[in-house]
């Protein structure tokens, strides 16, 4: 029927930091035209035992920019095979695939951004909220001679947390590290962050 | 995670799991019309000691995905439940693969396991296969119930 062909959206590929991942590939560029995009996904399961049928991603079944999240697709630690097909009007291009299956324990976790602060006395933290797969280990201490360190699990991101009662005379340290159970991880420590307290020791 | 006796499994929600079996319960159990006959017996279920865990855990996991999600897929298609359904698969598969029951365990406790898990395919076998399909499916959060004694947030 004469129509050219529309061709199929390259270069797919996958970006995944802190459990959020985004497929992404270029765009099929046509003049004076919008092409949508329309995203499936199977997951191990689907590729072994029903390999013909694609799921469409919850949030991208026809979506304009050339990435979607498929964060709320991907919900198991197993390899998913993903592909786009650009969408102009009637028309509909072919299938492109992931060259390599997206796993998710292959996203890379940053150190988690924390706030330290006094309250009275109290060293308090907040993390960073990165989700509800997070949690975090919390490393903090006394800058003295001979300190020990002390670690806490916070289990939740975004809500302040006790650590300890300082006393003056030396500043408190703290650094966490982000933990992702789902994948069996941790990211690397962030820097250490201390604060101190002034003023007269409390009565014993 | 899951710790069936000495198998340990990290990576799955098991919440995840229960949220994903809930947006499909009531249209599969509304399908089963008898109600007098369960699968998953206490019998098979019931008093399940930590070394028979893990491998009644693996015979069941495996038959599910062998043989009832398999096989129910279509109807799964048809309601249109699959990214649910996918999640549910995809956990189940991924928890088989990280299950290893050991060799020498005791053979009792494999022996035991086994026996408990014929139990749940001989009622399973005795229905007509639409049937014990369905009433498979529709068990599973019995299995997600027995599932969460092992698991450890």
């Amino acid at each position: 029927d004469g129509v050219a062909a529309l061709p199929a959206p390259q270069n797919l590929s996958v970006h995944s930091t802190n459990m959020k991942h985004l497929l992404m590939w270029s765009p099929v560029v046509l003049p004076e035209e919008t092409v949508y995009y329309s995203v499936e996904y199977q997951g191990e399961y689907e590729s072994l035992y029903t390999s013909d049928i694609w799921i469409p991603s919850k949030w991208c079944s026809r979506t304009e920019g050339p990435e979607c999240d498929v964060t709320d697709d991907i919900t198991a630690t197993v390899p998913y095979s993903l592909r786009v097909r650009a969408i102009l009007g009637s028309q509909t291009s072919a299938w492109s695939i992931l060259e390599q299956p997206f796993n998710r324990n292959s996203t890379i976790l940053t150190p988690p951004g924390m706030e330290i602060s006094k309250d009275g006395f109290h060293l308090v933290i907040e993390l960073e909220d990165l989700g509800p797969q997070f949690q975090f280990l919390v490393a903090y201490w006394r800058r003295e001679p001979d300190t020990k360190e002390h670690a806490k699990v916070v289990r939740k991101g975004g809500i302040p947390v006790h650590l300890e009662t300082m006393e003056p005379g030396a500043p408190y340290c703290v650094k966490a590290q982000a933990l992702v159970k789902a994948i069996g991880r941790h990211s690397a420590f962030s820097q250490t962050k201390c604060v101190e307290v002034q003023g007269e020791a409390l009565p014993l | 995670e899951f710790q069936f006796g000495p198998c340990q499994v990290e990576g799955v929600a098991l919440p995840r799991l229960w949220e994903a079996f809930r947006t499909m319960k009531d249209t599969v159990q509304a399908q089963d019309n008898i109600t007098s006959i369960r699968l998953l017996q206490r019998e098979v279920l019931q008093n399940v000691s930590d070394a028979e865990s893990c491998y009644l855990i693996h015979d069941l996991l495996k038959f599910y995905l062998n043989t009832v999600f398999k096989n129910y897929h279509r109807k799964i298609v048809e309601l249109k439940m699959l990214p649910s359904f996918s999640t549910l698969a995809n956990n189940f598969l991924f928890i088989t693969s990280k299950l290893q029951p050991s060799k020498n365990e005791t053979l009792s406790a494999s022996d035991s396991a086994h026996r408990r898990f014929l139990l749940f395919k001989r009622a399973f076998k005795q229905l007509e296969i639409e049937v014990a399909l369905t009433k498979a499916f529709g068990e599973v959060d019995i299995l997600l119930t027995w599932m969460g004694k092992f698991y450890r947030l």
